[in-house]
């Protein structure tokens, strides 16, 4: 059988087989001026750590943009570009083309070289969500999208985006006196979108950096598999998401716990749940109510019982009507006629 | 031309964003009664601001439109006349987000002229952390918790108008007490309010810092790289490979540290420090792992040392420790070195773990701290004891 699609082929990148096993060197070190308690980072240094050293990195502009390299403030022991906003998509496929000519012309060494772009929620769900989506119709070449989610642009002082959760307080949606809730729209279901809309892509993937081996593991295996692949990482925020940094953890724990963020992935059409998730669908832990998730946020903290009840009734839902609990929003009764 | 003041307030960002915003605002508009005319702003340097580290927001005042017009000219003020410090572990100095190593606190003040500090300690206390200085000066403490709330939060406990009596008591050309009480009268609308600034008046006092009074370590500093010093395409060296190093009571090396960017350091980010208990440390990873700031250093024996060159102080490796007894954040003030935690260890371990001893009692437990919000009714409920403080001076 013939195939057009000329693959390449990319580093082999076993798991980590456990905490003890992730190796001390790192690729995103001390050096940048984020939050204290910024998850972001944290999911940059783990990314950076998976990827390992033959590996070059895209950053389109947001916090891990700003904060990493502003004034020689640089923690990257990778090469790293900035790219602009909305194009972190084009960037990715345009150094993984590169990198195949020169290969090809003898000007550097042919080897597999990990091509990884991020964004925000900002760059990756609003702005350069055509971008990202024209680069998983490139089969041909094997790079990796990797979104940070922090729920709004939290580096120009938390406006809200396309993932800001329902109702959230952000610099755009203040609640006030007479309209208390000012976001009505409920957050963008990236992964999916990507998985859904483009059939040739063999990996796509949630992590949470509260699951930081996991999360490792899921971006080697995006790097590993081929091709285009997402992650889409869901980052606590203490600045935007109002919270004492120490609970930066726990929150992103809650997150997955209360099955607001369920955990995932999809390689070559196969879908696995892991950790609190896959417990959670297969009925052996019960998730728990969202309100210990919204009360531990200052964002939340003019949520009435009404606000965190519909909260509540909209996670549910997600569970128990749609077709793919927590991950396709198609409900499970088919019309048939 | 007039006289043009200049007065500048240090802060922990985002944590007294609002706060700070509004003390300079206030100050304009308490000068402003006077028929003088100002603006407040905000250091763009400081843009986009990140939780704790230290920024600045300034008042610049002036007796007519030339003279102002000539003060905001300039990027920043370059001397100012009073400088206001919300959090006294920043007495520790500053980090501007635009690097320029670490400067004292006072490195603007103009000489002779007021530094005010909010703080439970006294001037003693604080000199330890503040740097020399050639020039004397002026230490005024405002008895007071420091106060910290969130991105959009204003936590109304007092600090504001109390401060607006220090600075009527410090530098009197400025405004007056009764212009203060006017605008709190016409715009805040509160009579306690009124009470509070005038109690912080009455109660306000200075003691003179001589000449080469204070902490005698010399701020961190570097000589800033120019454009010549990058390569081509515009671009800057990336961050070397760690390795693994000497164990300083065996010699025996091993272990692992990660080289840390050289230039950018994190030691006036910190408004907690993390403590540790090498000898019930279970060799878990967790705090490791789960740092976002890469501090940790593997040491030679395969525990975990907070290297507080680049700890920020978030207090994760304190709320993923599985041991009950290994990690603990102790407020900042009670430290007066970087020194690595393990290297004391290994070289007297029982001196080290009666130094921990004492110093683990002065950590304030999690319920009990604030370092921004953890529950609703978390602000109301430490107004009170503010206010209190705030009455009895």
């Amino acid at each position: 059988m013939s195939t057009f699609v000329d693959e390449k082929p990319t580093q082999e990148l076993e798991a980590f087989k456990g905490v003890k096993k992730v190796p001390h060197e790192e690729y995103y070190t001390s050096g940048h001026r984020t939050c204290q308690g910024c998850e972001s980072a944290q999911i940059m240094k783990l990314m950076a750590k998976a990827a390992g050293p033959r590996t070059i990195i895209l950053g389109s502009t947001g916090c891990m943009y700003v904060a990493n390299t502003s004034y020689y403030a640089t923690p990257w022991g990778v090469p790293w570009m900035h790219t602009q906003l909305g194009s972190s998509g084009s960037a990715a496929l345009g150094a993984a083309a590169s990198l195949r000519v020169q290969m090809r012309k003898g000007v550097m060494k042919d080897e597999p070289i990990n091509v990884i772009a991020f964004c925000g929620d900002g760059g990756g769900a609003d702005m350069g969500l055509g971008a990202i989506s024209a680069t998983m119709c490139h089969p041909d070449y094997n790079l990796l999208i990797l979104m940070y989610d922090n729920e709004s642009y939290a580096n120009t002082d938390i406006q809200i985006s396309g993932t800001s959760p329902y109702g959230v307080n952000t610099s755009f949606s203040t609640p006030g006196k007479v309209k208390r809730i000012m976001n009505h729209r409920w957050k963008k279901n990236m992964a999916p979108l990507m998985l859904v809309g483009h059939p040739t892509v063999k990996y796509v993937g949630t992590i949470s950096t509260s699951y930081p081996l996991q999360a490792m593991n899921s971006v080697r295996k995006a790097l590993s598999v081929g091709g285009p692949t997402f992650i889409h990482c869901l980052n606590p925020c203490p600045k935007g998401w109002d919270f004492d940094p120490v609970l930066s953890f726990e929150l992103g724990e809650l997150a997955v716990n209360t099955g607001i963020w369920p955990l995932y992935e999809v390689e070559n059409g196969k879908l696995k749940l892991y950790g609190k998730t896959e417990q959670i669908a297969s009925g052996r832990f019960k998730r728990l109510p969202v309100r210990d998730y919204l009360l531990k946020q200052g964002r939340f903290a003019h949520f009435i019982e009404e606000d965190i009840d519909y909260f509540q009734s909209k996670i549910d839902d997600m569970w128990n009507k749609w077709l793919v609990p927590g991950i396709i929003p198609l409900q499970k009764d088919i019309e048939t006629e | 031309m007039g006289q043009l003041f200049a007065v500048e307030v240090i802060y922990r960002g985002v944590f007294q964003k609002t706060l700070a915003k509004n003390i300079t605002r206030d100050i304009v508009l308490a000068a402003h009664n006077e028929g003088k005319l100002g603006i407040s702003f905000g250091r763009y340097g400081d843009a986009p601001e990140r939780n704790g580290i230290p920024a600045k927001s300034f008042a610049i005042v002036a007796n007519d439109e030339l003279t102002l017009e000539a003060g905001m000219a300039q990027y920043e003020p370059k001397q100012v006349d009073l400088t206001l410090v919300l959090d006294d572990t920043l007495c520790k100095g500053g980090e501007s987000w635009a690097w320029y190593g670490l400067q004292p606190v006072h490195h603007a003040l103009k000489p002779g002229h007021t530094l005010i500090v909010i703080s439970l300690e006294d001037a003693p206390t604080l000199l330890k952390s503040i740097h020399r200085r050639e020039e004397p000066y002026k230490l005024g403490i405002m008895k007071g918790i420091t106060s910290f709330s969130g991105m959009w939060v204003f936590k109304d406990d007092h600090t504001d108008v109390r401060v607006l009596g220090a600075i009527a008591k410090a530098l009197p050309e400025v405004f007056s007490l009764k212009s203060v009480e006017q605008f709190i009268n016409e715009k805040l609308k509160s009579a306690a309010k009124v009470t509070s600034a005038r109690n912080a008046f009455e109660r306000f006092t200075t003691v003179p810092v001589k000449a080469g009074q204070g902490n005698p370590e010399v701020p961190f500093a570097f000589e800033k790289p120019g454009w010549e010093d990058m390569r081509s395409a515009v671009s800057i060296k990336g961050q070397p490979q760690g390795g693994p190093y000497p164990d300083p009571a065996t010699g025996k090396v091993g272990g692992f540290r990660p080289a840390r960017n050289e230039l950018f350091k994190k030691y006036s980010t910190r408004t907690l420090r993390p403590v540790i208990n090498f000898s019930t440390c279970t060799k878990c990873t967790l705090c490791w792992l789960n740092c976002p700031d890469a501090s940790f250093d593997v040491t030679p024996e395969g525990t975990y040392d907070a290297n507080l060159e680049a700890c920020c102080g978030c207090g994760v490796c304190e709320e993923v420790c599985p041991v009950k007894d290994c990690v603990h954040m102790v407020n900042e003030s009670e430290f007066h070195d970087n020194k690595s935690q393990w290297e004391a260890f290994r070289n007297d371990k029982d001196a080290y773990l009666k130094w921990l001893e004492s110093t683990i009692e002065k950590a304030e437990p999690i319920e009990k701290r604030s370092h921004g919000f953890r529950y609703r009714g978390q602000y109301a409920e430490q107004v009170p004891e503010a206010l209190e403080i705030a009455k009895k001076g």
